[in-house]
Formats: C-alpha cells, structure tokens, sequence
C-alpha cells in the first residue's frame, strides 16, 4: 500500500439532528461516524451545524492511505471478520488486522483511515 | 480428490498408517492417524496425497509423538465470508439442500471434508469455522446452516479388532472403486456395494490373525443361530454393522437457524452390547474396564466416559460411543443420548486455530520517534509505548527539580463536555463540586464507582458555562470514557460528549525555571496555578493547564497531535540555555512520590475507598449526591481496616512490594518506592493495616514499621515542600 | 491397558432419600462433597446429604484447568491456600486414591516493568506467610522452561518471573470421587440427577429443601451451587457479592510428557500446562470488567491459541482436540465467601470463581468444622460474607480472575 499520510479533518460532535441538518463543504468527505459524531475532510464553520452546544474541533490524528479497490478488498477479506458494505459509495469501520480502522470504499478506490497512534503496526501487518 | 488420498495411497503399497483397526475411510475413525509432514495425529483418509509426502506411523501403543512444531513459519490465512446459507457436507443431501438454496437464489457455502474443508464448530453468531488446506474460512450465514454430515459407520468391538485387514462396508466399496484389490472380502452384516465378499451371517465374535502375520486378519469367526461357531478365512473383512448419525455439529448449534439434512437425521442404530475386547481404541479401553468401572457406581454415560477417559481421544467417541451406550442399556437404564457435543469436531492446530488473530497493537505517542531518537528506553505503561528514561534518571530528575523539563504526556485521557446539562452531569460523577468552578479554573477529582472505590483520577477544567475538558489517566482512559457516556445516557443529558485522547498531544513543562521557558516560546503570562488558558506557544496553538504532578510549577500543553513534533523541538531549541531536557516515567515516578501523589493502578487495590487512599479531602460529602456517595457514607460509619500511607526510611530504597512490618506484626506491603535525592532518604508509598494495641499511632496506624529488615516510619505530612509551594510559585 | 482407568473408587449410591438430614448440602461439586467428607470424617456427622442436579463433577469441578497453587496476594489467602496445597499434598495418602497429584512448579512471567513489580510483589509476601515463591531472572527462566520464546515473538519479551515451586495438579475428577466415596463410605447419602428448586421455610429459617424428588429438611443448609448460587440464594431473598462469569479452556491431543512446569502470563492472559494424560491444557484470564469478557467459542479459541504460540511456539503444530465454558460465580474483591449468610441455617460456600479447585481439601475442612462447632474457624474468618457489609473486603490482585 502507499504510505499512509496525515489527512486533515474537522471533527463535529453535536445533536443527531443538527448533524442531518448541517452544511458540510460541497464534494468534501463526510463520513458519519456516529449518529452524533462526524468527521469532514478540510474544515468546516461553527456556524455550519445548528446546535449552539456542537464541539468543531480540527483532528489531524488520522492517516490516510487510498488503495485501488481490488486490492483492498482481497485484504480486508483476510483481515477483518464483519462484513464489508456491498453499495459504493459505503463508509465502515472496525477492527482491520486488530487494529481500529475507518474505511471509505468508493467504486473504483477505497481508503483506510488508521489513527495515528496505530500507524507504524498497520503498516506492519498491511505488508 | 484429485490423487486419492493420503490413506489410498499408503494402502496401495501395503502400508498402514497406524497399527491396525477398522478402516472407515470417512474421518471417524483413529486407525489411520499419523504424522504427516511433521504434524502428528492427521488422517490420512482426509488428506490429499501430493509427492514428497512424509508420513510417519506414531509411535506403537503406549507411548506418544513428541510435542514439537515444524518452526516459525507465515501465519495461517483466515478468510471472513458472510453468505445466506453454509451447507456442510457435500453427499447427495448435501449436494440437493445446496443446489435448492442456490435456485432460490441464495449464496451458498458449501463445505466439504473430502476437498480438505472441515467444519470444526458453529459457534455463537452463528459462526461457522473450518479449517481448510487454503487456510480458515470464517463463515456468516445470514439466513441459516445446513447439517448434512451424514452417519458414520460402527465399528467391531470383538477381540481382534485391531488387526489389519478391516474396513467398514463403505470403505470397502470405496477401496474396491479406487482399484484396490481386497483380495478374499467377508462380508459381515450390511454387504459392501459392488464388491465380490461373501456374506457371512450370524453374530460376530472376534477377528483371527493370519498365520505368517499376526498382525493381519485371517479369518472371522461368528456365532450362528445354533450357537455354533463358524471360522471364515479371508483376506478383508467388510463391516456393516450400522450407522450412527454425525449429528455433534447439529447439536452444538442448538438454537441457531439450523436444520439437518439426509442421514444425519438418522435414529442411531444400536449395536449389540459388547462382551469383550477394546471399545476405545483411541484410549484403549475394553469392556471388561467398562464393566469394572460400572460396577463401582460410574452408572451414567459421562461418568464411565470420565472414569475410563472413553471417548476423549482424536475420535471424540465415533468409535466408542454406540457401544457403551449399548453397554449400559444391557445394565438395565436407558441407552442415554450422547456426550455433549463440543468443538472442535475435526482437529486442527493451534497455529491454524490462530489464524487472523494479531497481538494487541500498543497505540504510540505522536513523539515515539523523537523519544527513541533520544535513545529512550521505551515501555508499555498505562497500555501505551512511553518513554522510562534516556539515559540518565539522574539528570532529568535534577532538571525538573532545579531548573526545566518537558515529558511528553498524550497519553492522558482527554474529553470535552459541552451542552445545557454538562454541570449535572459532572456534578453526579465527581464528588466534588463542579457548578461553583468558575470558567477557566481546573481542578483535581477522583472517578468512583457505585461501591465508593476509587477507579481513576484526573483534572476537571471548565472552558465555559456549558463547556468542559476532563483528563483521566492513560490506563484509565477507556473505561473512564465508557463510564461517562453511559452515565449521560441513563442520566439523559443533554450533552456532547468528544474523545480527544489520541486527537491532541500533551507536553507537561515542568520545573522552576518552566515559566522562563514559556516566556522564550513567547508566553509572557502564562495561567496561575489550577488555572488553564488558551496561547500560542512556540508557534504553536495549545491550551495551557496549571496543574503539577512533579510538584514543580508545571504547564501541561495541549495542542493538536500534528503539532506535537514541532512544539517538542521548539520547547528542546529554545530551552537549550536553561538547560531543557526531556524527563521519562521512572524519574517522574520519583518526583510524584517525593510529593506523595498517588497512582491509580499502582498504588491503590479494586477495593480502595477514599478514606483507605487518604483522600477524604478530595471528597464533598455535603454534597447531595454523586457516584459513589451513599457507599462511601455507608463504609465511613465502619472502623478504617487499611490505609495507604507515606514512608521514609534511611538508605537505599526497599523494592516495591515489599513486606511491611510492626514488630513481628505483617502490617503491609510497599506499592512505591524510591530514593529520593532531595531528601537524602527513601521516600514510599505503601499500605498499612490499622492494629489497634501494637505500636500504633492515634489511627491505629503503626508509626514505627520494619521493612526489608531495615527501620522505617510513616509520615503523615511530606517532607518535600509540605505546603506546595513550588508548585504555585 | 489404559492405566487412566479409575480402578479403586468405590462409589455406593444410596437407595432412597430420606425425610430430613442434619445437613443438607446443595451441589456435587468438589467444595459440596469435601464437605460431606470431612463432617463425616472428622466430626462423625453422618447422616447428610449432597444433592446433585447432574452428575458429581459436572460442575466446575470437572472443567478446571486442575492448577494447585498459593501464591496469592494478601496473608489470609497465602495460608488459606497454602494449607490447602499442603492438604493435596497428603490427600493420597488420606483418601488411599490416586489422584495423579504431581508438584510442577509454576513460573508467572512478568513482560514489563509493572509486570516486574507485581510478581517481586508475589514473591515477597508469598514467602512471608510460608509459601515460597522466588523471583527469577531470565536465565533461570529458561532453565526451568526452555521451551519458552524469551523475546515473546518479539513483542512481549519476557523480563523475569515468579517461581512457585510447589505448583501442582491433580485430576480433577478423582479428587471429586475420593471425596464422594471417603463420605458414602461412611453414610452420607450423595444423590444425583435430582434439582433443588426451592427452600423450606419456617419464618426466617431455612428448614430443608423443595426438589425434583420431593422436599427434603435439614437442620442446616449448605449452598455449593459453583456458578448457580445467586439464583438460588435469590430463592430466599438473599443477595450476594457474586457475578457470573465464562471461563474457557482447551486442550491439543496427547503428547509425550515434555513440557514439566505450569506457566502462567499476565500479560499475554493465558496459562499453559501438560496433563499427566500428555495433552497441553492452555487457560485463560477473567476479563475484570465484564463488559470486555470474551465472547464464548471462537474469539477465546483463536486469540488464545494465538497469545500461547506467543508465549510457547512449540505449541504452534500440536492439534486442539476440545474446548469448553465453565461457569464461575466471581466475588468481587476476587476473594470466596464462607459460612454464615444470616439467613438462619443458611450457609454458603462460593466465591470460588475461576481459582476453586485448589481450595477443595481446606474449603470442605474449615466449612465442616464451622457446621460441627457453629463456630467460623480462624482460617476462614477473614472470607465470611459479612465482610462486604462491614467494608473488610479482601481485594486480592494474586487471584484476579485466573487459575
Ligand atoms: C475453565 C476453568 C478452569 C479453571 N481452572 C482452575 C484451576 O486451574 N485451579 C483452580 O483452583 N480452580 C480453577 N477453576 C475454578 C474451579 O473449577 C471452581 O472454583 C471449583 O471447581 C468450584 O467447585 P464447587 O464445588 O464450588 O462448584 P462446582 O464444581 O461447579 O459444583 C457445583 C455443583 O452444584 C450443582 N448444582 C447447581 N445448582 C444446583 C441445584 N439447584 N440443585 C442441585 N445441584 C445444583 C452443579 O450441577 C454442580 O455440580 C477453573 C474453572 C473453570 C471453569
């Protein structure tokens, strides 16, 4: 896999509702990570999420890596034990080799986002 | 199987895995055990032949094939599938319960022992596991499990059933059809299919060996009907003497969506009850050990099984079963069900069992490289990598002591609270007050549980009216974030509720020189102590909190995890003058315990309320409520039993968890220990039990101890700074 | 022949159940018959029974990992255990049964630093209160057992250890029939397949039980239910300090005898021995918390095959031929729970989680001496149940939740 790198997100805790009502940044990366928590990729405005109470904070401790799709698949098949969504786009996450991973799987390409904490041993059992 | 298997091969060349023994060919049996390619206890007839096979008999009866591994090798590959249905076995019922499942359109799994995948359990999920020559396969059906393993067919218990020359009626049609010459078949009971055997009747009543070779069958010899003995010579004998389901894999699944298909729904045939020879070849049992045990009381199926070790071997009871269940329904109580059915139903190694498992990654700091380029000794503490020391304890305790020090501390439980019920919320879980924080103030707060006992510690600092940042310790993080979420929800709250622990890093600057060390990072008035504000610091955005540990004026700065590199070499560049230098954890554990700060984990047991931590001070009782509170009302109203004190004692420091002792009295043991350079004299943390009588101070607590052989006493304030001065300078 | 086969035991069943014993002791189960065993034994009480839901040993008694240690955490749990060790010891010779008890020696290897700590910890107090325990660097580590991987696979070296030299086993199974037998053999009825449903209450007072044979009384009532207890004490109202945990093992096929000593980890969660049979029985760690508990089945098998291969490789081609689930009724401060329930005429003896098995000879002495006096013995003084009530709790970071 290429190396992975560190993505820049904006990370939003804040009520279901305002999190279904927010305005993310057009053609950005938004993977809802919770039913309140979400993680846009570059960075998003206070004021774009209608909960006075929300918490928008920058997180940079996540790597990135995007893999042609073949070949991510053929590894998460042998590295994690729930099932992998079926419709593309699909955002899913859990433990990958042991490891707590988020995966964004788009038709042609998926990425694996390793937080940094766990990146030297995910490389390790990529490989 | 393409080339036949293993067992067909050996038996071409008139070689026989193991000593002798029926034959079944179908994987019930033991008799065709061997070590194959280093790996003991494989059957043959389950084993595809490929060239340069080794294959070697375990050793004769009696004794057993060496623990040992073929060497370190990759891992064995573990594959999930999720699918609709798993059929297991692929005979005719198998075949048609598949083929209906895939015209309904369903994705099917098809296992099949012959192909080298075996079935070895269904477990809670339903998860269907088998061991195959490509690897494991982790199966999820959604919809359900098809059982279609069959029967297995019984085997002779008569004298001379160990000998050579013995299959079962189908392996003998099998044997026959892979062109493997039988010779002279008799045929006993249900005839082989398309073989030439002469079918004997009667009752079977042992197996002759063959003049020249005792190891073979020579004959068979059977009662008929007038109780007559009849001897047949042969070369084979074909056994069909019935079948019993393989049901263990339906039975184990009990509960699941799962359903049996063909013969393994079959009534078990009983076969007659045996009068002599071994029963269970795998442990060698024989029915005169059945009958010994049965009469001594062992009455039931799992006590004769217990008693005997029957049915405990590779074979799982295939062998055995039928007949001591026939052996004890001839005693007069009910032929009872089988054992339990239990996994693994087909064997496989630990190696292979261990597929797709890792060891449990130790998360790393952002700094991990700057520590090891340092040369630090890293340790796994608190379940992360951290630093222990670089080199030089000495040094970088004198530097915190005397001048200043950073040490990287992102590994603290980190969370922010935000939203119109976050006060109620903490007010409930820490037994401090929380309303009367005013914002930009932290302050020290012990985590309890419903039972009073103290199960972390950390700061509380409130940013706004609505708004908060909690720190738990590094081992305690991930139940103190589970422990706060879950009180939110039952308490309904209205909260919002982000970890932050690997999103920010903290560095702790620390020593009496830190705040001219901010001042060259461009922070002219940094917080006063318990005070926390937000700054750039060396270019860097954090938010600096007044706190101390080491007992120094101490800033923790907490910033984003991208930064920490940046900051930590800033800190090291800019504090070169003073003489800035990292500390690891074994100087800060002697700087903590100079100031007799205590560590969750290490210093406090699963049992230890605040009054045994001596940390009443740290609890509001006049507040109304809060976790923990009526337990800790209820144990106060109790005499105190133990207490975790302050030691000093002359000379070098006791090891930790050493005994404690009031005259001859065990009174405790040590949890923390170390020399202390500012005192000249070790300082320990350590429990003591309350022994009223024996040169005990007014608490019952013993003041003068002996530890190590040595004198020691308790203090009951610090010697170091008692007032923390140096900390709020 | 099979020299496994149980030759001497004796097991006379009585014929029928009568209307009321002295003692009624609820659960066939090692810590119910050692009971029976020494009342009738050592204080001439006879006429009592053992009810049996299944078979005797069906229990926990019969799913233990069979381990015999006492180097436990605080001083009470030290002599407890130690003298129940000691009691093993001579039990052979007590009962004339071979029980195939053999002393091992058991190291627990410390893979870190806190690891260290704790097992210097073991060490001292262990020795202190009369059982010895060393700690032992590397080297002497791989003395006692070369097989193990020092370096831990690479990523869980190994730092030092404790060494108990008096670690050891016993078949678990006949050490539940020397107990039975010794008490039949001297007229305590032991009746099996045959449930306890509920109690016999005159007021406050336990006076016998309701079964599926029917109501038996007894003058007092002991519970040694194992892992059933709080649904039967929840029959008289009783709340116990007890949760219920799985504890899981497994064993390969039979090897020969190579590996001599019990070798436990912390670090890694598992622990590994050879039965006298030659299989290598590998165990697990409790989970504290039971919200991380393993699940049943397949996760335990996988990830403790794998964290045993870490600890011993040789183990990576041996075959696994059987796992199981026990149920364990954890205290907890990880410490059991003996006598007095106040309850009147209820006793208990529980607690004993996933570490019973080595308390069977004292358990059953000191819970017969409590019944024959009415008196708790000071052994056992410190496990009584009121001690959760009184804050006298007994945390004990040596037993925590394994073997
Ligand atoms: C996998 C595993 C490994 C272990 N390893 C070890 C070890 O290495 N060393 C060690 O010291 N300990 C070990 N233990 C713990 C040990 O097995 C137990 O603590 C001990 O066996 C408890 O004995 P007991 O007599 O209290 O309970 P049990 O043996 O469980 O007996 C209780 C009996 O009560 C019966 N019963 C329940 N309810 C009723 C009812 N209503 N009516 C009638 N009868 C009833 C049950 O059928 C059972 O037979 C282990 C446990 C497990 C599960």
């Amino acid at each position: 896999m290429r190396a992975l790198e560190r993505m820049l997100f904006t990370r939003v805790v804040a009520t279901p509702a305002a999190i279904d009502r927010a305005v993310w940044p057009t053609g950005a990366l938004v993977l809802r990570i919770a039913q309140d928590e979400v993680l846009a990729a570059g960075t998003v405005d206070l004021g774009a999420v209608p909960d006075q109470h929300a918490i928008v904070e920058p997180e940079t401790a996540f790597c990135g890596a995007w893999v042609d799709h073949k070949s991510g698949i053929q590894f998460l098949e042998h590295a994690c034990d729930w099932e992998l969504p079926a419709e593309r786009p699909a955002f899913a996450q859990g433990a990958v080799a042991g490891i707590p991973v988020k995966v964004w799987f788009e038709a042609e390409r998926i990425l694996f986002l390793v937080p940094v904490p766990f990146v030297i041993d995910f490389a390790e059992r990529w490989s | 199987m393409a080339n036949g298997s293993l067992l067909t091969h050996l038996l071409r060349g008139e070689k026989y895995p193991a000593g002798g023994g029926c034959l079944c060919l179908a994987g019930d049996c033991p008799h065709c055990l061997a070590t194959v390619d280093g790996i003991a206890y494989v059957r043959t007839c389950q084993t595809p032949y490929h060239e340069g096979v080794s294959v070697e008999p375990h050793p004769e009866s009696g004794r057993l094939p060496p623990p040992v591994s073929l060497g370190d090798r990759a891992p064995v590959p573990a594959r999930s599938i999720h699918c609709d249905v798993v059929v297991i076995g692929q005979g005719p019922a198998g075949r048609g319960a598949a083929d209906e499942a895939r015209d309904a359109g369903q994705h099917v799994v098809t296992l099949e022992s012959r192909l080298g995948q075996d079935a070895i359990g269904i477990y809670p999920g339903p998860l269907v596991v088998a061991r195959t020559n490509s690897g494991m396969w982790h199966l999820y059906p959604r919809e359900g499990i098809v059982v279609a393993t069959g029967a297995s067919e019984i085997q002779p218990v008569v004298p001379g059933n160990d000998l050579r020359g013995l299959v079962t009626a189908r392996a003998a049609a099998e044997l026959t059809s892979t062109g493997i010459d039988l010779g002279r078949v008799i045929a006993v009971g249900t005839p082989p299919a398309d073989v030439v055997a002469t079918t004997v009747a009667g009752e079977l009543v042992r197996f002759e060996p063959r003049s020249g070779d005792p190891r073979r069958v020579g004959a068979v010899v059977m009662r008929d009907a007038k109780g007559q003995e009849q001897r047949h010579e042969c070369d084979t004998v074909s056994l069909g003497l019935g079948l019993t389901p393989r049901d263990a894999l339906l039975r184990m699944a009990r509960g699941t969506n799962i359903r049996g298909v063909g013969d393994v729904l079959l009534a078990p045939d009983l076969p007659p009850c045996p009068s002599t020879g071994v029963v269970c070849p795998c442990a060698g049992v024989t029915v005169d050990d059945l009958r010994s045990v049965h009469g001594r009381g062992f009455r039931e199926l799992d006590l004769v099984k217990r008693a005997t070790l029957a049915g405990t071997g590779p074979c799982q009871g295939a062998v055995c079963v039928p007949h001591i269940r026939s052996f004890l329904g001839a005693q007069g109580s009910d032929p009872p069900a089988s054992f339990t059915a239990r996994p693994v139903t087909r064997q496989l190694t630990l190696g292979e069992a261990a597929a797709g498992a890792h060891h449990a990654a130790t998360p790393r700091t952002a700094l991990d490289s700057q520590h090891r380029a340092l040369g630090a000794q890293m340790e796994r503490l608190g379940g992360w990598w951290r630093p222990w020391h670089y080199g030089d304890v000495d040094a970088e305790y004198t530097a915190v002591r005397n001048g200043a020090s950073i040490c990287d501390v992102s590994t603290l439980g980190k969370m922010q609270i935000s939203g119109p019920d976050a006060v109620a919320l903490l007010e409930h879980l820490y037994p401090v007050p929380i309303a009367s924080l005013a914002p930009g103030r932290s302050r020290y707060v012990l985590l309890l549980d419903e039972r009073g006992y103290v199960v972390d510690d950390g700061m509380v600092s409130r940013d706004s009216e609505t708004r908060f940042t909690l720190t738990f310790t590094s081992g305690g993080a991930r139940f103190a974030e589970a422990w706060v979420r879950d009180w939110a929800e039952s308490l309904d709250c209205d909260v919002r509720i982000m970890n932050q622990t690997m999103s920010l890093g903290a560095i702790n600057v620390t020593g009496p020189r830190a705040r001219d060390l901010l001042a060259l990072a461009g922070v002219d008035s940094p917080p006063a102590f318990l005070h926390h504000a937000v700054a750039t610091v060396a270019g860097v955005s954090a938010r600096i909190f007044r706190l101390s540990f080491t007992g120094e004026m101490s800033f923790e700065l907490h910033h984003a995890a991208d930064d920490s590199t940046d900051l930590w070499q800033r800190l090291l560049d800019l504090g070169a003058g003073l003489g800035v230098r990292p500390h690891g954890l074994e100087a800060l554990m002697k700087l903590r315990l100079e100031m007799g700060h205590i560590i969750v984990g290490q210093d406090t047991d699963f049992d230890s309320t605040p009054r045994r931590l001596n940390h009443e001070w740290a609890v509001r009782l006049d507040k109304p409520s809060f976790v923990g509170r009526a337990a800790v009302v209820r144990t106060n109203k109790v005499s105190l039993d133990r207490q975790l004190c302050m030691l000093e004692a002359e000379g070098e420091a006791p090891a930790e968890g050493a005994t404690i002792w009031a005259g001859d009295d065990y009174a405790g043991y040590v949890t923390s220990s170390g020399w202390s350079p500012a005192l000249g004299r070790s300082v320990m943390l350590g429990w003591l039990r309350v022994q009223p009588g024996i040169n005990a101070g007014s608490a019952g607590l013993p003041t003068m101890v002996t530890i190590d052989g040595r004198p020691a006493h308790r203090v009951t304030t610090r010697s170091f700074d008692p007032e923390g001065l140096r900390a709020r300078a | 022949m099979n020299e496994f086969v149980e030759r001497l035991v004796d097991l006379r069943w009585p014929d029928h159940v009568r209307p009321s014993y002295d003692v009624v002791i609820i659960g066939g189960g090692g810590h119910g018959l050692a009971t029976a065993y020494y009342l009738a034994t050592r204080h001439g009480i006879t006429n009592v029974a053992v009810i049996e839901k299944g078979y005797i040993g069906s229990g926990n008694s019969g799913r233990n990992t069979t381990i015999i240690r006492a180097n436990y955490g605080i001083p009470e749990a030290v002599r407890f255990y130690q003298h129940s060790l000691e009691m093993y010891g001579q039990l052979e010779q007590e009962t004339g049964r071979d029980l195939m008890h053999a002393t091992k020696g058991l190291l627990w290897i410390a893979h870190s630093e806190a690891g260290v700590r704790q097992e210097r910890a073991r060490a001292e107090i262990n020795t202190a209160f009369g059982s010895r325990t060393e700690y032992v660097d590397v080297k002497t580590i791989s003395e006692i057992c070369p097989q193990l991987d020092m370096t831990g696979q690479g990523v869980w070296p190994i730092y030092g250890a404790s060494y108990h030299p008096a670690g050891a086993s016993a078949r678990h199974d006949r050490v539940v029939w020397a107990y039975a037998e010794g008490a039949m053999r001297l007229g305590v009825h032991v009746h099996q397949r045959t449930t306890v449903t509920g109690f016999l209450r005159d007021g406050d007072r336990v006076t016998g039980v309701q079964t599926t044979a029917g109501p038996i009384g007894g003058g007092l009532v002991v519970s040694a239910v194992g892992g059933h207890v709080t649904t039967l004490a929840s029959m008289v109202g009783l709340r116990l300090p007890i949760r219920t945990h799985q504890l899981q093992a497994f064993v390969t096929n039979r090897y020969a005898q190579a590996f001599g000593p019990i070798v436990a980890s912390s670090g890694l969660g598992v622990y590994v021995s050879q039965t006298a049979k030659g299989e290598m029985l590998v165990g697990a760690e409790v989970d504290r918390a039971p919200a991380y508990a393993y699940d049943s089945g397949h996760s335990f098998l996988r990830s403790c095959a794998f964290r045993s291969i870490a600890l011993l490789p040789f183990l990576r081609d041996l075959r696994v031929l059987r796992q199981w689930t026990g149920v364990c009724d954890m205290s907890t401060d990880y410490s059991p729970v003996m006598g007095f329930t106040g309850v009147p005429n209820l006793l208990v003896t529980t607690g004993w989680g996933t570490w019973g098995f080595k308390a069977i000879p004292a358990g059953g002495e000191q819970m017969a001496a409590l019944i024959a006096t009415g008196r708790t013995p000071p052994l056992i003084a410190p496990f009584a149940l009121e001690r959760f009530a009184n804050d006298r709790t007994m945390a004990d970071r040596g037993s925590a939740g394994t073997h």
